[in-house]
Parts: C-alpha cells; structure tokens; sequence
C-alpha cells in the first residue's frame, strides 16, 4: 500500500479542477477507491464509476445514468486496463474541490488517535499537523472501519493515518 | 425725597389704623420704599381714540358684490347642464345660495390692515409649533379611575350578547370592541384624557437633506465620482479614507529623470465595504486625491463572520508577497501589521490576526490582504456546491441572540 499512487491521484485531481475538466480518471485500487468514494460522500466529486480506457457510456454522455451499459464486468483480461472515472464539480464559477494535499508522505506516515483528531477538527495543531482552519476544509483518515473524514472519526472515537486534506 | 419719609414707613404698620393724607390709601397698608405708590404716579392724561377719529390710515375699498358675484345667467346654466347630472346641478345651486356674496368680498380677501397677518397662512390648520395646542380640559381627569376587573368585563361581555339584534353581524362584534370600556370612572377621563406633552412636531428625517449656498461648487472630480459611485457627498465625507504607502517614482526618459509621486489608498465605510486604489502624478496631491478616489469607486463587500470577523484562515499572494489572514473570537483585537490594521478599520473587522510570510513589501502586503479578504467563502456557499445540508447551531441554540 503505498502512497506514492495516492500522492499523484491527489496532485491529479488538483489539477483536473484547476483545468475545468468535468470528468477526470485515476487508477483503480482499493484505497483509491474508497477515498473517491468518500470524497464522494462528503460532496467535493459528482460520480465514481469504475470503466476501461474510455468513460462509462452514462458519464460520457452516451447513455442514461445507471445504464446497464455501465457494468462492464471485470475480467481477469481486462482487470489492468480499469481506471476509476471521477466527475468534478464547479459552482459559481469555482471548483468545488480546489486543494488536495497528502498529509502522510511516501517516506512519512501519520498516525493519529480519536483525541488527537479531535484537536485538529477544532482547529488546533496536534503534532505536526494543522488544524482544520479553512471554512469546509475536510481531513481523510484511514482506519480500520475504512476510510472516513476526520470529523467522523472523532464522533465514532477511532484513531487512524491521515491520508489527505481537501478544500 | 424726604429725610422723614423711611422712618414714617417703618412707623406705617403702626400709623396704618389712623388715615393720615400722607398715606396714599388704606389698601397699600405698609410702605417700605421711598418710591411714591403707583396709583399716585402721575399718567399722562391721554384718551384712547377710536379708529374713525384717527382718520382713515387704512384706504380700504368699499367691497361691492353686486358687480363681482353675479347670479348664473340662463346660457351659462344651460352650458353647466352639460356638464353636469341634475343632482349635481342642484348641488351647485344650493352652494351658491348657502354664501353670502357679500362676506365673500369681505372675508374671502386677503387683510392689509395693521392687525392683519404679515405672512399668508391657512389659518383652519393648526401648526403644532406656532399655534397653541388644544388640550383636553382638566376637569377630564377622574383620580378614582381604575381598571375593569375580570368579572366587569365579564357582565360586558354579557350585556352586549343580551342586546345583539336577531342576525348579528361582525361589525357588531367590531363596534363592541372599539367602544367597550377598560376602565370605572369618568368617561371621558378614558376616552380623552388629560395630555400635558406637546404634540408631535413632523421632522424632516432626511440626512441628506442640507442648505446650501448659491455658489457653492463641488469639485468637478468629486462630482465625477458621485456620479459614478452613486454617493452622495456627505456619505463620501464620512468614509474612511487612509493613504497607506506614498513613495518618490522616476521615469527616466530620453530627456532626463522625470519624477512623480506614488499613492496607495484604502478607503472604506466601517461596515463591510472595502477598496484599494493607487494614484501616480508630478504633484503629490494630485496624486494622493487620485488615490483615494480610486480607491472609493473601487469598494466593494467583504464578507465577515458576525460582522467582526473573517471566516476561517484566508491566504492571499501577490508577486512575492504571501500573507495569512486568521478569524479569531471576540475581543481579540486586531493584531497585526499597520497596514492590515487600517484596511481591517475600514472593512470593519475588529478581530484578526495576520502573518506576512515571505516579502513584506507594503504595496503588495496591501494588495495581497484585499486579496485575501475577497477570496473568503462563506460556508453556505460551500455547503450549497457540496450538496450539504448547513446549519448554524449557534443560531439554532441561543435563539440568534449571539
């Protein structure tokens, strides 16, 4: 698991937004997937679909969305061919995801407890971590229950790494 | 005067029994000046005079009414009753027979006699600073009043059923409510009571509104501006205008150093409009009035949190000026570099902590803070773009009163 892969989807979708691209893909993986989809859940990005080489035919505009189109089964032939299609959002004329960083590095992992997250959800520093001080900025942890943002972490009193902080 | 007059008016109570021709009248009784009395003052002895032994000051015409109100000829009634329905005809008619022509040549005029009024005035209207008020009278007041209890209002109320008519209609109800009585006493201590205040004079509640002298010119660039910005002049007075960086600048040309001045400004209104401008001229006021007129036309809202401060942690860069602007709560004052602080007065933000990163050039630490002040997103927003639910709970569990 490393997070070099995870370090460039960040930088990727960055600069996807910086661009105005409306649909963007990144590799497929486990961990990608589930901070894609808690990206999703916390509503920086539109849609997460798994497809090849090209966009799934509803989020390229070539058919309904939830088309049956879409589940392309995957196959041990095609498996290493599948990225994950992201759609990204604007409002107002502004991205709404526009900063995506890494927290835990490659070659520096951080691991934090409930209390500590706790801190840094109300704006303190813990360690050498920042608080969360920008309005609607959001942290990803990993933990054991999977990947989540930092504020449910606190509710659910769980520790874990930080993966990335999104504003 | 007299040596013997004070020690008579010492002895006066005592003399004051026996009539004396020195003692002027029984009624004065004791005199304690030497001044004679003054119904022993002598008057000069001049009789009034009526007006027409004055003679005639006044020339006043003698009114004659046959020749200025003269009756409807036929033609002119057929003419009317074109016009106008019978009915109205007749209304006319009664209206002309219920004046007198002749007090319409005597009243209907305006007076040039002496007592006459010197300006013009409808005097059927009352003026509450010129004319006396009326007031309800004193015998009004009733200081047995008390108020109705509960089982007197009740027979009221009950009154009031036991005399509706058959079919009783919400008016009755209405009449009922308008006139029923809250208090036992005297009617009229309720229905007019004794007021002592003035009555309410009609202000003119017009801050713009200014006397102005003939000849009185505004400077044709501050008209501009007012023309472009929509302010008045007294609303542009009262901004908050502050030149925050003023520097020497050459030109060097073919012909040799031409030398001007620099000014940045920043104006505001200390509720939330805020705005940067920069003058460059040979003469510093020139300059410096350039600035701050581009800095007026240039304001605009900055978004605050609580109307003290910002929200959250802003960033702004200009060239290699890079600045942190932090909200903070209540109380905590502006702490932070001058200029910040000026710009922060005139926004109107009173809680903020700042940190200029890298360069700390004035010029771009003022244009990286307006910057950062303008790049703040308000978390409705966010929640709005992110498809989120948002609540302030602060509002929600103090009752908005925080």
């Amino acid at each position: 698991m490393s997070l070099v892969n995870l370090s460039h989807v960040c930088s990727h979708i960055q600069n996807a937004s910086k661009a105005r691209l409306g649909l963007t893909s990144v590799p497929s993986s486990n961990l990608i997937l589930a901070l894609a989809l808690s990206l999703q859940k916390s509503g920086f990005i539109s849609n997460v679909k798994r497809g090849g080489l090209e966009p799934p035919p509803s989020l390229s505009g070539q058919a309904l969305p939830f088309s049956a189109l879409d589940e392309e089964p995957v196959t041990q032939q095609n498996i290493a061919s599948r990225r994950l299609w992201l759609g990204l959002k604007y409002w107002n004329n502004e991205p709404v995801l526009s900063k995506m960083s890494m927290v835990s590095k490659p070659t520096r992992r951080v691991w934090m407890n409930a209390e500590d997250l706790s801190k840094i959800v109300r704006g303190r520093n813990a360690g050498y971590v920042k608080g969360l001080t920008k309005p609607g900025e959001c942290l990803f942890v990993t933990t054991d229950q999977g990947i989540m943002e930092a504020r449910e972490c606190v509710r659910r009193k769980l520790g874990g790494m930080l993966l990335c902080r999104a504003f | 005067m007299s040596v013997s007059r004070p020690a008579r008016c010492l002895f006066a109570r005592a003399s004051s029994a026996i009539p004396t021709a020195a003692q002027p009248s029984p009624m004065l009784g004791r005199l304690f000046s030497t001044t004679a009395a003054q119904c022993t003052r002598r008057r000069v002895k001049v009789g009034s005079l009526k007006a027409s032994e004055m003679g005639n000051l006044v020339k006043e015409p003698a009114p004659v009414t046959s020749n200025l109100y003269k009756p409807y000829t036929k033609a002119e009634k057929a003419a009317l009753a074109k016009r106008y329905t019978p009915e109205q005809i007749r209304a006319i008619e009664a209206g002309e027979e219920a004046v007198d022509t002749e007090d319409l040549a005597t009243q209907g005029t305006i007076r040039n006699d002496p007592f006459g009024l010197r300006y013009v005035d409808d005097l059927s209207h009352r003026h509450a600073v010129v004319d006396k008020p009326v007031r309800n009278p004193e015998s009004n007041y009733d200081p047995k009043m008390r108020l109705k209890t509960e089982r007197e209002f009740g027979e009221d109320v009950t009154q009031w059923f036991k005399d509706l008519p058959e079919e009783p209609d919400k008016a009755d109800w209405l009449k009922f409510k308008d006139n029923v009585r809250h208090y036992v006493g005297k009617e009229e201590a309720e229905r007019a009571p004794v007021n002592y205040t003035a009555p309410k004079i009609n202000k003119f509640n017009d801050p713009e509104l200014r006397y102005h002298k003939a000849g009185d010119e505004t400077d044709p660039q501050l008209l501009r501006l007012m023309q472009q910005t929509g302010l008045s002049e007294m609303r542009i007075k009262r901004l908050r205008v502050k030149n925050l960086v003023r520097h020497r600048v050459v030109n060097q040309t073919r012909m040799g150093k031409v030398a001007s001045m620099y000014y940045l400004s920043v104006a505001g209104n200390g509720d939330g409009l805020l705005g940067i401008g920069e003058g460059k001229a040979q003469e510093a006021e020139d300059a410096r009035k350039q600035a701050e007129m581009a800095a007026i036309r240039n304001m605009q809202p900055i978004t605050r949190y609580e109307s003290r401060t910002i929200y959250g942690e802003v960033e702004g860069k200009v060239s290699a000026t890079e600045l942190k602007l932090m909200a903070r709560p209540p109380g905590f004052g502006l702490r932070c570099q001058h200029r910040i602080f000026e710009m922060a007065k005139c926004a109107g933000i009173t809680d903020l902590a700042a940190k200029v990163t890298r360069s700390r050039n004035p010029m771009n630490t003022v244009k990286a803070a307006f910057e950062a002040l303008k790049s703040q997103r308000r978390p409705e927003d966010i929640a709005r773009a992110r498809g989120k639910k948002f609540v302030d709970v602060r509002k929600v569990y103090y009752g908005g009163q925080v």
